[in-house]
Protein backbone atom coordinates (compact mmCIF):
# COMPACT_ATOMS: atom_id res chain seq x y z
CA UNK A 1 0.00 0.00 0.00
CA UNK A 2 1.48 3.44 -0.99
CA UNK A 3 0.69 6.46 0.99
CA UNK A 4 -1.23 7.54 -1.97
CA UNK A 5 -3.67 5.30 -2.99
CA UNK A 6 -4.04 3.63 0.76
CA UNK A 7 -6.84 4.67 3.51
CA UNK A 8 -5.48 5.67 6.78
CA UNK A 9 -8.78 6.05 9.05
CA UNK A 10 -9.34 7.26 12.30
CA UNK A 11 -13.15 6.31 13.88
CA UNK A 12 -13.56 7.60 17.20
CA UNK A 13 -15.92 6.15 19.50
CA UNK A 14 -17.45 6.17 22.73
CA UNK A 15 -16.58 3.23 24.95
CA UNK A 16 -18.95 -0.05 23.92
CA UNK A 17 -22.48 2.61 23.12
CA UNK A 18 -24.58 0.78 20.54
CA UNK A 19 -23.61 3.10 17.69
CA UNK A 20 -19.95 2.75 18.65
CA UNK A 21 -19.93 -0.54 18.31
CA UNK A 22 -21.95 -0.64 14.85
CA UNK A 23 -19.88 1.51 13.82
CA UNK A 24 -16.83 -0.11 14.28
CA UNK A 25 -18.98 -3.15 12.44
CA UNK A 26 -19.90 -0.94 9.38
CA UNK A 27 -16.66 0.42 8.66
CA UNK A 28 -14.73 -2.69 9.14
CA UNK A 29 -17.39 -4.42 6.13
CA UNK A 30 -17.33 -1.13 4.15
CA UNK A 31 -13.02 -1.35 4.40
CA UNK A 32 -12.91 -5.46 3.45
CA UNK A 33 -15.42 -4.91 0.70
CA UNK A 34 -14.68 -1.65 -1.31
CA UNK A 35 -10.38 -1.27 0.18
CA UNK A 36 -9.18 -4.48 0.39
CA UNK A 37 -5.85 -4.34 1.46
CA UNK A 38 -6.12 -0.81 1.21
CA UNK A 39 -6.86 0.35 4.36
CA UNK A 40 -5.59 1.10 8.09
CA UNK A 41 -8.31 1.71 10.79
CA UNK A 42 -7.60 3.29 14.46
CA UNK A 43 -10.01 3.25 16.93
CA UNK A 44 -10.06 5.90 19.56
CA UNK A 45 -12.23 5.28 22.73
CA UNK A 46 -13.17 9.18 23.88
CA UNK A 47 -14.30 7.03 27.44
CA UNK A 48 -10.79 6.46 28.31
CA UNK A 49 -9.04 9.61 26.66
CA UNK A 50 -11.45 12.35 26.12
CA UNK A 51 -8.74 14.59 25.27
CA UNK A 52 -7.89 12.63 22.60
CA UNK A 53 -11.00 14.53 21.21
CA UNK A 54 -9.38 17.77 21.10
CA UNK A 55 -7.25 16.83 17.89
CA UNK A 56 -10.10 16.28 15.15
CA UNK A 57 -12.08 18.73 16.95
CA UNK A 58 -14.87 15.69 17.45
CA UNK A 59 -18.51 16.51 19.00
CA UNK A 60 -20.54 13.67 18.06
CA UNK A 61 -19.57 10.19 18.44
CA UNK A 62 -19.02 7.98 16.64
CA UNK A 63 -17.19 10.42 14.30
CA UNK A 64 -14.89 8.97 11.35
CA UNK A 65 -11.95 10.84 9.88
CA UNK A 66 -10.29 10.22 6.95
CA UNK A 67 -6.79 11.19 7.64
CA UNK A 68 -5.22 9.81 4.41
CA UNK A 69 -5.43 10.65 1.82
CA UNK A 70 -5.62 13.95 2.04
CA UNK A 71 -7.79 16.09 2.45
CA UNK A 72 -9.41 15.47 5.74
CA UNK A 73 -13.16 14.31 5.65
CA UNK A 74 -15.25 13.88 8.39
CA UNK A 75 -18.62 11.37 8.28
CA UNK A 76 -20.75 11.20 11.52
CA UNK A 77 -22.80 8.60 12.64
CA UNK A 78 -22.72 4.70 12.62
CA UNK A 79 -22.20 4.32 9.51
CA UNK A 80 -24.82 2.57 8.50
CA UNK A 81 -25.57 4.36 5.70
CA UNK A 82 -22.76 2.60 2.75
CA UNK A 83 -23.69 4.87 -0.16
CA UNK A 84 -23.22 7.63 2.34
CA UNK A 85 -19.72 6.16 3.14
CA UNK A 86 -18.87 5.55 0.20
CA UNK A 87 -19.19 9.30 -1.29
CA UNK A 88 -18.08 10.86 2.24
CA UNK A 89 -14.59 8.87 1.42
CA UNK A 90 -14.43 9.81 -2.09
CA UNK A 91 -14.58 6.15 -2.66
CA UNK A 92 -17.32 6.46 -4.75
CA UNK A 93 -18.14 9.53 -7.16
CA UNK A 94 -20.89 11.62 -5.81
CA UNK B 1 -3.63 30.32 17.35
CA UNK B 2 -4.56 26.44 17.04
CA UNK B 3 -4.24 23.87 20.16
CA UNK B 4 -0.80 22.40 20.10
CA UNK B 5 -2.28 18.76 19.54
CA UNK B 6 -4.80 19.92 16.99
CA UNK B 7 -5.15 18.61 13.78
CA UNK B 8 -3.95 22.22 11.80
CA UNK B 9 -5.40 20.87 8.73
CA UNK B 10 -8.87 20.37 10.37
CA UNK B 11 -10.84 23.96 9.43
CA UNK B 12 -12.84 24.37 12.55
CA UNK B 13 -16.08 23.79 12.97
CA UNK B 14 -16.60 22.83 9.27
CA UNK B 15 -18.67 20.61 9.42
CA UNK B 16 -21.09 22.38 12.56
CA UNK B 17 -24.14 21.82 10.52
CA UNK B 18 -23.19 18.01 9.67
CA UNK B 19 -22.82 17.42 13.41
CA UNK B 20 -26.22 19.16 14.77
CA UNK B 21 -28.07 17.50 12.17
CA UNK B 22 -26.97 13.88 13.08
CA UNK B 23 -27.20 14.79 16.70
CA UNK B 24 -30.96 15.42 15.81
CA UNK B 25 -30.88 12.31 13.78
CA UNK B 26 -29.88 10.32 16.35
CA UNK B 27 -26.88 9.16 14.50
CA UNK B 28 -25.05 9.92 17.44
CA UNK B 29 -25.30 8.49 21.04
CA UNK B 30 -22.57 10.39 22.96
CA UNK B 31 -20.92 14.08 22.51
CA UNK B 32 -18.04 15.76 23.39
CA UNK B 33 -18.56 18.86 25.70
CA UNK B 34 -15.38 21.22 26.65
CA UNK B 35 -15.32 22.20 30.38
CA UNK B 36 -13.09 25.14 31.05
CA UNK B 37 -10.90 23.40 33.86
CA UNK B 38 -11.43 20.00 33.60
CA UNK B 39 -11.14 20.02 29.61
CA UNK B 40 -13.31 17.77 27.28
CA UNK B 41 -15.88 15.36 28.61
CA UNK B 42 -18.02 12.27 26.89
CA UNK B 43 -21.34 13.02 27.80
CA UNK B 44 -23.03 9.81 26.83
CA UNK B 45 -26.76 10.39 25.32
CA UNK B 46 -28.76 7.57 27.68
CA UNK B 47 -31.41 4.93 25.81
CA UNK B 48 -33.34 2.73 27.24
CA UNK B 49 -30.38 -0.12 26.72
CA UNK B 50 -27.88 2.04 29.27
CA UNK B 51 -28.61 -0.12 32.20
CA UNK B 52 -27.67 -3.24 30.47
CA UNK B 53 -24.70 -1.90 29.05
CA UNK B 54 -23.73 -1.02 32.22
CA UNK B 55 -24.75 -4.54 33.25
CA UNK B 56 -22.23 -5.82 31.27
CA UNK B 57 -19.82 -3.99 31.31
CA UNK B 58 -19.67 -4.91 35.22
CA UNK B 59 -20.58 -8.83 35.09
CA UNK B 60 -18.20 -10.92 35.91
CA UNK B 61 -18.59 -13.45 33.60
CA UNK B 62 -16.52 -12.41 30.35
CA UNK B 63 -19.08 -11.16 27.10
CA UNK B 64 -18.46 -10.16 23.96
CA UNK B 65 -20.43 -8.55 20.43
CA UNK B 66 -19.03 -9.90 16.98
CA UNK B 67 -20.27 -9.25 13.91
CA UNK B 68 -21.60 -11.62 11.79
CA UNK B 69 -18.27 -12.24 9.96
CA UNK B 70 -16.99 -13.13 13.28
CA UNK B 71 -15.04 -10.42 13.89
CA UNK B 72 -15.06 -9.62 17.63
CA UNK B 73 -16.59 -5.48 17.75
CA UNK B 74 -16.56 -4.95 21.75
CA UNK B 75 -15.27 -7.22 24.79
CA UNK B 76 -16.03 -6.16 28.64
CA UNK B 77 -13.35 -5.40 30.92
CA UNK B 78 -13.76 -8.88 32.65
CA UNK B 79 -12.80 -10.89 29.23
CA UNK B 80 -9.83 -8.51 28.89
CA UNK B 81 -8.91 -10.41 32.65
CA UNK B 82 -9.77 -13.77 31.49
CA UNK B 83 -7.78 -13.26 28.36
CA UNK B 84 -4.92 -11.27 29.58
CA UNK B 85 -5.05 -8.69 26.77
CA UNK B 86 -6.15 -5.51 26.42
CA UNK B 87 -10.02 -4.59 24.47
CA UNK B 88 -7.75 -3.07 21.97
CA UNK B 89 -5.94 -6.53 20.72
CA UNK B 90 -9.15 -8.57 20.91
CA UNK B 91 -11.04 -5.75 19.13
CA UNK B 92 -10.99 -6.64 15.34
CA UNK B 93 -10.03 -10.56 16.02
CA UNK B 94 -11.66 -13.30 14.47
CA UNK B 95 -13.74 -14.96 17.22
CA UNK B 96 -12.61 -18.17 16.96
CA UNK B 97 -8.89 -17.51 17.41
CA UNK B 98 -9.69 -16.88 20.86
CA UNK B 99 -9.97 -20.53 21.48
CA UNK B 100 -7.25 -23.24 22.30
CA UNK B 101 -8.12 -25.96 19.08
CA UNK B 102 -11.74 -25.96 17.17
CA UNK B 103 -13.87 -23.04 18.40
CA UNK B 104 -17.50 -23.59 20.13
CA UNK B 105 -20.33 -24.78 17.87
CA UNK B 106 -22.34 -21.15 18.35
CA UNK B 107 -25.99 -22.19 18.41
CA UNK B 108 -28.17 -19.25 20.11
CA UNK B 109 -29.33 -19.81 23.77
CA UNK B 110 -26.90 -23.40 23.65
CA UNK B 111 -23.71 -23.40 26.07
CA UNK B 112 -20.51 -25.30 24.75
CA UNK B 113 -17.51 -25.97 26.24
CA UNK B 114 -14.68 -24.70 24.94
CA UNK B 115 -10.80 -23.54 26.11
CA UNK B 116 -10.04 -19.84 26.50
CA UNK B 117 -6.27 -19.11 25.33
CA UNK B 118 -4.83 -16.55 27.78
CA UNK B 119 -1.92 -14.36 27.28
CA UNK B 120 1.15 -15.74 28.77
CA UNK B 121 -0.73 -18.88 30.36
CA UNK B 122 -2.11 -21.92 30.52
CA UNK B 123 -5.75 -22.35 28.28
CA UNK B 124 -8.61 -21.99 30.88
CA UNK B 125 -11.67 -24.16 30.50
CA UNK B 126 -14.92 -21.86 29.73
CA UNK B 127 -18.78 -22.29 29.46
CA UNK B 128 -19.76 -20.58 26.08
CA UNK B 129 -23.35 -18.81 25.43
CA UNK B 130 -24.25 -16.78 22.72
CA UNK B 131 -27.28 -15.21 20.97
CA UNK B 132 -27.80 -12.99 17.79
CA UNK B 133 -28.85 -8.84 18.50
CA UNK B 134 -28.95 -6.21 16.29
CA UNK B 135 -27.14 -3.62 16.67
CA UNK B 136 -28.62 -0.80 14.39
CA UNK B 137 -29.51 -2.28 11.23
CA UNK B 138 -26.41 -4.82 11.75
CA UNK B 139 -27.20 -8.51 13.22
CA UNK B 140 -24.37 -9.15 15.81
CA UNK B 141 -23.78 -12.70 17.95
CA UNK B 142 -23.65 -11.40 21.79
CA UNK B 143 -21.34 -14.15 23.34
CA UNK B 144 -20.89 -14.67 27.32
CA UNK B 145 -18.23 -16.55 28.54
CA UNK B 146 -17.99 -18.56 31.81
CA UNK B 147 -14.95 -19.18 34.05
CA UNK B 148 -15.00 -22.85 34.33
CA UNK B 149 -11.66 -23.11 36.36
CA UNK B 150 -13.50 -21.91 39.08
CA UNK B 151 -15.99 -24.33 38.92
CA UNK B 152 -13.85 -26.73 37.91
CA UNK B 153 -11.60 -26.17 41.02
CA UNK B 154 -14.43 -26.05 43.24
CA UNK B 155 -15.36 -29.40 42.38
CA UNK B 156 -11.66 -30.50 42.65
CA UNK B 157 -11.87 -28.95 46.30
CA UNK B 158 -14.70 -30.80 46.93
CA UNK B 159 -13.71 -34.23 46.27
CA UNK B 160 -10.45 -33.54 48.13
CA UNK B 161 -12.66 -32.48 50.87
CA UNK B 162 -14.90 -35.37 50.72
CA UNK B 163 -11.64 -37.63 50.31
CA UNK B 164 -10.26 -36.51 53.48
CA UNK B 165 -13.54 -36.97 55.60
CA UNK B 166 -13.57 -40.46 54.22
CA UNK B 167 -10.08 -40.61 55.74
CA UNK B 168 -10.82 -39.15 58.87
CA UNK B 169 -14.54 -40.82 59.76
CA UNK B 170 -12.69 -44.91 58.39
CA UNK B 171 -9.80 -43.95 60.82
CA UNK B 172 -9.64 -46.14 63.88
CA UNK B 173 -6.91 -43.43 65.53
CA UNK B 174 -8.14 -39.84 67.29
CA UNK B 175 -6.72 -37.71 64.34
CA UNK B 176 -7.93 -33.57 64.01
CA UNK B 177 -6.77 -30.93 61.78
CA UNK B 178 -5.38 -27.53 63.17
CA UNK B 179 -5.67 -24.36 61.33
CA UNK B 180 -2.59 -22.66 61.84
CA UNK B 181 -4.00 -20.82 65.02
CA UNK B 182 -4.73 -23.75 66.89
CA UNK B 183 -8.20 -24.01 66.33
CA UNK B 184 -9.72 -28.01 65.26
CA UNK B 185 -10.72 -27.93 61.83
CA UNK B 186 -11.71 -31.51 61.25
CA UNK B 187 -11.89 -34.73 63.44
CA UNK B 188 -12.04 -37.79 62.99
CA UNK B 189 -14.61 -39.96 64.47
CA UNK B 190 -12.51 -41.56 67.12
CA UNK B 191 -11.31 -37.80 68.53
CA UNK B 192 -15.11 -36.97 68.56
CA UNK B 193 -15.07 -40.10 71.32
CA UNK B 194 -12.45 -38.79 73.03
CA UNK B 195 -13.05 -35.16 73.46
CA UNK B 196 -13.94 -33.90 76.61
CA UNK B 197 -16.16 -31.64 74.13
CA UNK B 198 -17.70 -31.24 70.38
CA UNK B 199 -13.81 -30.67 68.99
CA UNK B 200 -14.20 -28.77 65.64
CA UNK B 201 -14.12 -25.25 66.16
CA UNK B 202 -12.21 -25.56 69.78
CA UNK B 203 -8.45 -25.15 70.55
CA UNK B 204 -6.86 -28.46 71.15
CA UNK B 205 -6.06 -27.93 74.66
CA UNK B 206 -9.68 -26.98 75.34
CA UNK B 207 -10.97 -30.35 73.59
CA UNK B 208 -7.99 -32.83 74.69
CA UNK B 209 -6.86 -32.03 78.13
CA UNK B 210 -3.50 -33.52 78.26
CA UNK B 211 -1.75 -35.10 81.35
CA UNK B 212 1.53 -36.39 80.94
CA UNK B 213 2.20 -39.87 81.32
CA UNK B 214 5.74 -40.11 82.66
CA UNK B 215 7.85 -37.52 84.13
CA UNK B 216 10.19 -36.84 80.94
CA UNK B 217 6.48 -35.89 79.20
CA UNK B 218 5.40 -33.96 82.05
CA UNK B 219 8.14 -32.06 81.54
CA UNK B 220 8.15 -31.92 78.25
CA UNK B 221 4.21 -30.22 78.23
CA UNK B 222 5.50 -28.40 81.35
CA UNK B 223 7.66 -26.11 78.64
CA UNK B 224 4.73 -24.73 77.22
CA UNK B 225 1.80 -23.01 78.52
CA UNK B 226 -2.00 -23.96 77.38
CA UNK B 227 -1.83 -21.64 74.43
CA UNK B 228 1.25 -22.25 73.25
CA UNK B 229 0.96 -26.41 72.85
CA UNK B 230 -1.63 -25.32 70.49
CA UNK B 231 0.66 -23.28 68.77
CA UNK B 232 3.35 -25.81 68.47
CA UNK B 233 1.20 -28.38 67.85
CA UNK B 234 -0.39 -26.06 64.41
CA UNK B 235 2.92 -25.08 63.70
CA UNK B 236 5.85 -27.89 64.02
CA UNK B 237 6.18 -30.99 64.29
CA UNK B 238 5.83 -32.77 67.58
CA UNK B 239 6.66 -36.58 67.61
CA UNK B 240 6.64 -39.47 71.11
CA UNK B 241 4.96 -37.72 73.96
CA UNK B 242 2.92 -39.82 76.12
CA UNK B 243 -0.08 -38.59 77.46
CA UNK B 244 -3.13 -39.18 79.83
CA UNK B 245 -6.58 -36.93 78.67
CA UNK B 246 -8.27 -36.19 82.18
CA UNK B 247 -11.60 -37.55 82.50
CA UNK B 248 -13.20 -40.72 83.81
CA UNK B 249 -13.61 -42.26 80.78
CA UNK B 250 -10.26 -41.61 79.63
CA UNK B 251 -8.32 -42.66 82.67
CA UNK B 252 -6.93 -46.29 82.35
CA UNK B 253 -5.47 -45.12 78.55
CA UNK B 254 -2.15 -43.90 77.44
CA UNK B 255 -1.82 -42.20 74.00
CA UNK B 256 1.21 -41.05 72.28
CA UNK B 257 0.63 -37.64 70.99
CA UNK B 258 2.31 -36.52 67.75
CA UNK B 259 1.69 -33.76 65.27
CA UNK B 260 3.41 -33.16 61.61
CA UNK B 261 2.70 -30.23 59.25
CA UNK B 262 -0.47 -30.15 57.04
CA UNK B 263 0.87 -28.63 53.51
CA UNK B 264 -0.84 -27.24 50.65
CA UNK B 265 -0.35 -27.77 46.70
CA UNK B 266 2.18 -25.03 46.80
CA UNK B 267 4.24 -26.68 49.85
CA UNK B 268 3.18 -24.15 52.15
CA UNK B 269 1.88 -25.35 55.92
CA UNK B 270 -1.48 -24.66 55.87
CA UNK B 271 -2.21 -26.63 59.76
CA UNK B 272 -0.96 -29.30 60.97
CA UNK B 273 -2.53 -32.96 61.66
CA UNK B 274 -2.43 -34.38 64.93
CA UNK B 275 -2.76 -37.83 66.08
CA UNK B 276 -3.41 -39.47 70.03
CA UNK B 277 -2.97 -43.46 69.09
CA UNK B 278 -3.71 -45.63 71.85
CA UNK B 279 -0.84 -46.90 73.83
CA UNK B 280 -3.36 -49.08 75.75
CA UNK B 281 -2.57 -52.54 74.65
CA UNK B 282 0.97 -52.06 73.72
CA UNK B 283 1.62 -50.29 76.93
CA UNK B 284 -0.41 -53.42 78.27
CA UNK B 285 1.81 -55.96 75.96
CA UNK B 286 4.99 -53.98 77.03
CA UNK B 287 4.46 -55.20 80.47
CA UNK B 288 3.04 -58.42 80.10
CA UNK B 289 6.69 -59.26 78.18
CA UNK B 290 8.92 -57.70 81.06
CA UNK B 291 6.50 -59.92 83.63
CA UNK B 292 7.08 -63.21 80.85
CA UNK B 293 10.56 -62.69 80.69
CA UNK B 294 11.10 -62.15 84.60
CA UNK B 295 9.34 -65.02 85.45
CA UNK B 296 11.13 -67.27 82.75
CA UNK B 297 14.51 -65.90 84.26
CA UNK B 298 13.27 -66.71 87.75
CA UNK B 299 11.79 -70.03 86.62
CA UNK B 300 15.61 -70.90 84.49
CA UNK B 301 17.36 -70.14 87.99
CA UNK B 302 14.73 -72.42 89.52
CA UNK B 303 15.23 -75.34 87.57
CA UNK B 304 18.88 -74.74 87.45
CA UNK B 305 19.12 -74.54 91.56
CA UNK B 306 16.79 -78.09 91.01
CA UNK B 307 19.26 -79.76 88.78
CA UNK B 308 22.05 -78.83 90.82
CA UNK B 309 20.26 -79.78 94.14
CA UNK B 310 19.48 -83.19 92.65
CA UNK B 311 22.77 -83.77 90.91
CA UNK B 312 24.92 -83.44 94.36
CA UNK B 313 22.27 -85.20 96.42
CA UNK B 314 22.32 -87.87 93.85
CA UNK B 315 26.28 -88.21 93.82
CA UNK B 316 26.04 -88.81 97.28
CA UNK B 317 23.98 -91.45 97.05
CA UNK B 318 24.90 -93.34 94.21
CA UNK B 319 27.64 -95.92 94.48
CA UNK B 320 29.13 -95.44 90.86
CA UNK B 321 28.95 -93.53 88.66
CA UNK B 322 26.74 -95.62 86.12
CA UNK B 323 24.33 -95.82 89.42
CA UNK B 324 24.53 -91.54 88.97
CA UNK B 325 23.61 -91.61 85.57
CA UNK B 326 21.14 -93.66 85.72
CA UNK B 327 19.16 -92.30 88.55
CA UNK B 328 20.38 -88.38 87.25
CA UNK B 329 19.25 -88.75 84.01
CA UNK B 330 15.96 -90.44 85.17
CA UNK B 331 15.08 -87.49 87.68
CA UNK B 332 15.98 -84.97 84.74
CA UNK B 333 13.54 -86.80 82.67
CA UNK B 334 10.88 -86.34 85.38
CA UNK B 335 11.67 -82.53 85.67
CA UNK B 336 11.16 -82.25 82.13
CA UNK B 337 8.01 -83.93 81.70
CA UNK B 338 6.74 -81.50 84.26
CA UNK B 339 7.89 -78.83 81.84
CA UNK B 340 6.29 -80.43 79.10
CA UNK B 341 3.24 -80.82 80.95
CA UNK B 342 3.16 -76.99 82.22
CA UNK B 343 3.66 -75.98 78.46
CA UNK B 344 1.04 -77.55 77.11
CA UNK B 345 -1.02 -75.76 79.64
CA UNK B 346 0.08 -72.57 78.68
CA UNK B 347 1.37 -72.70 82.76
CA UNK B 348 -1.90 -72.39 84.26
CA UNK B 349 -2.07 -75.18 85.84
CA UNK B 350 -2.32 -79.01 85.66
CA UNK B 351 -4.96 -81.79 86.42
CA UNK B 352 -3.87 -83.79 89.63
CA UNK B 353 -4.98 -87.01 87.61
CA UNK B 354 -2.87 -85.89 84.29
CA UNK B 355 0.18 -85.82 85.92
CA UNK B 356 0.16 -88.90 87.96
CA UNK B 357 -0.56 -90.75 84.52
CA UNK B 358 2.45 -88.90 82.62
CA UNK B 359 4.90 -89.77 85.11
CA UNK B 360 3.49 -93.39 85.25
CA UNK B 361 2.78 -93.88 81.96
CA UNK B 362 6.34 -95.80 81.16
CA UNK B 363 4.74 -98.64 83.74
CA UNK B 364 1.21 -98.67 82.79
CA UNK B 365 -0.34 -101.40 81.41
CA UNK B 366 -3.03 -101.10 78.43
CA UNK B 367 -5.90 -102.73 80.59
CA UNK B 368 -4.32 -100.41 83.62
CA UNK B 369 -4.46 -103.41 85.60
CA UNK B 370 -0.94 -103.04 87.10
CA UNK B 371 -1.57 -99.45 87.94
CA UNK B 372 -4.62 -97.65 89.19
CA UNK B 373 -5.35 -93.80 89.44
CA UNK B 374 -8.47 -93.03 91.56
CA UNK B 375 -9.26 -89.46 92.70
CA UNK B 376 -11.48 -86.30 92.46
CA UNK B 377 -10.55 -84.09 89.19
CA UNK B 378 -8.44 -81.27 90.82
CA UNK B 379 -6.35 -78.85 89.54
CA UNK B 380 -2.96 -78.19 91.01
CA UNK B 381 -1.10 -75.17 91.11
CA UNK B 382 1.67 -74.23 88.50
CA UNK B 383 4.29 -74.01 91.87
CA UNK B 384 3.13 -77.48 92.63
CA UNK B 385 3.71 -79.30 89.43
CA UNK B 386 7.68 -80.13 89.07
CA UNK B 387 7.96 -80.60 92.68
CA UNK B 388 5.04 -83.24 92.96
CA UNK B 389 6.59 -84.67 89.50
CA UNK B 390 9.37 -85.32 91.10
CA UNK B 391 7.73 -86.90 94.10
CA UNK B 392 5.94 -88.52 91.59
CA UNK B 393 9.33 -89.82 89.85
CA UNK B 394 10.91 -91.02 92.85
CA UNK B 395 7.88 -92.80 94.21
CA UNK B 396 7.76 -95.05 90.53
CA UNK B 397 11.48 -95.36 90.66
CA UNK B 398 11.35 -97.21 93.99
CA UNK B 399 8.61 -99.30 93.12
CA UNK B 400 10.30 -100.24 90.10
CA UNK B 401 13.89 -101.10 91.89
CA UNK B 402 12.95 -102.40 95.06
CA UNK B 403 9.24 -102.85 95.05
CA UNK B 404 5.79 -103.28 93.29
CA UNK B 405 7.27 -103.05 89.63
CA UNK B 406 9.97 -104.71 90.51
CA UNK B 407 7.89 -107.92 90.54
CA UNK B 408 5.45 -109.16 87.57
CA UNK B 409 3.07 -109.72 90.15
CA UNK B 410 2.93 -106.27 91.51
CA UNK B 411 0.48 -103.30 91.15
CA UNK B 412 -0.04 -99.66 92.78
CA UNK B 413 -3.26 -98.24 93.38
CA UNK B 414 -2.66 -93.96 93.75
CA UNK B 415 -5.77 -92.62 94.89
CA UNK B 416 -6.35 -89.21 96.76
CA UNK B 417 -9.05 -87.04 98.45
CA UNK B 418 -9.91 -83.15 98.68
CA UNK B 419 -10.52 -81.71 102.19
CA UNK B 420 -10.78 -78.63 103.58
CA UNK B 421 -13.15 -75.51 102.62
CA UNK B 422 -11.63 -72.60 101.02
CA UNK B 423 -8.12 -73.59 101.65
CA UNK B 424 -8.22 -76.90 100.24
CA UNK B 425 -5.70 -80.04 100.99
CA UNK B 426 -5.05 -82.99 98.98
CA UNK B 427 -4.09 -86.58 100.80
CA UNK B 428 -2.49 -88.60 98.39
CA UNK B 429 -2.00 -92.27 99.22
CA UNK B 430 0.55 -94.40 97.20
CA UNK B 431 -0.29 -98.15 97.88
CA UNK B 432 1.92 -100.83 96.68
CA UNK B 433 0.72 -104.48 96.26
CA UNK B 434 2.36 -107.75 95.49
CA UNK B 435 6.00 -106.70 95.10
CA UNK B 436 8.82 -107.99 97.62
CA UNK B 437 8.39 -107.75 101.48
CA UNK B 438 10.46 -104.41 102.65
CA UNK B 439 10.82 -103.18 106.12
CA UNK B 440 11.48 -99.81 107.26
CA UNK B 441 14.26 -98.08 106.23
CA UNK B 442 15.50 -100.22 103.25
CA UNK B 443 15.11 -97.37 100.99
CA UNK B 444 15.64 -94.57 102.96
CA UNK B 445 18.05 -93.50 100.14
CA UNK B 446 18.18 -90.03 98.78
CA UNK B 447 14.71 -90.83 96.80
CA UNK B 448 12.95 -90.60 100.37
CA UNK B 449 15.01 -87.69 101.35
CA UNK B 450 14.25 -86.35 98.55
CA UNK B 451 10.26 -87.07 98.87
CA UNK B 452 10.31 -86.06 102.72
CA UNK B 453 12.44 -82.88 101.81
CA UNK B 454 10.26 -81.61 98.60
CA UNK B 455 6.86 -82.25 100.01
CA UNK B 456 7.88 -80.68 103.42
CA UNK B 457 9.55 -77.89 101.94
CA UNK B 458 8.52 -76.81 98.45
CA UNK B 459 4.82 -77.96 99.07
CA UNK B 460 4.03 -77.04 102.83
CA UNK B 461 2.94 -81.02 103.13
CA UNK B 462 3.49 -83.97 105.28
CA UNK B 463 4.74 -87.27 104.67
CA UNK B 464 4.17 -90.57 106.21
CA UNK B 465 5.55 -93.90 104.80
CA UNK B 466 4.99 -97.68 105.99
CA UNK B 467 5.52 -100.57 105.25
CA UNK B 468 2.86 -103.03 105.88
CA UNK B 469 2.45 -106.92 104.62
CA UNK B 470 1.05 -105.85 101.18
CA UNK B 471 4.08 -103.35 100.45
CA UNK B 472 5.23 -99.90 101.08
CA UNK B 473 2.48 -97.36 101.49
CA UNK B 474 3.30 -93.28 101.07
CA UNK B 475 0.61 -90.99 102.51
CA UNK B 476 1.38 -87.42 101.21
CA UNK B 477 -0.50 -84.39 102.09
CA UNK B 478 -0.29 -80.70 100.75
CA UNK B 479 -2.14 -77.52 100.75
CA UNK B 480 -3.93 -76.81 96.69
CA UNK B 481 -5.75 -73.41 97.99
CA UNK B 482 -9.63 -73.40 96.67
CA UNK B 483 -8.25 -75.04 92.94
CA UNK B 484 -10.78 -77.93 92.84
CA UNK B 485 -11.61 -78.54 88.91
CA UNK B 486 -15.26 -78.18 88.44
Amino acid sequence: MTEQDGYNLRLYVAGQTPKSIAAVANLKKICEQHLPGRYEIEIIDLMKDPALAMRHQIVAIPTLIRQLPEPLKRIIGDLSNTDKVLVGLDIRPN
Amino acid sequence: MPEPDRDPELPLFRDADETVQAIHQGDVDAVVVMRDLEGPEVILLHGAEEPYRVLVERMSDGALTAGPDGVILYVNDRLCELTGSPSAHLVGRHLASLFEGEPPNLTPDVTAEARLLRNGDDAMPVAVWSRPIAIGSTTAILVRLTDLSIHRRAEQLAAAERFARSVLEQATEAIVVLSPGGHITHASWRAEQLAERPPVGCTFSAAFPLEAQNAEGSATLARFSTGSIDTILATRPFHGVEVKLRGECNAQSTYLLSAGPLVDDNRVSVGSIVTLTDMTERKRAEEQQTMMVAELNHRVKNILAIVQSVASQTMRSSGSLENFADAFSGRLKALATAHDILTETRWIGVGLSELVAAVLAPYRSPDDSRVSILGPAILLPTRAVVPLSMVLHEMTTNAAKYGALSTRRGNIEISWQVSGGSDKSVELVWQERGGPKLEAGASAGFGTKLIDRVISYDLDGKTRVDFDSAGVRWTISFPVGGRVAA
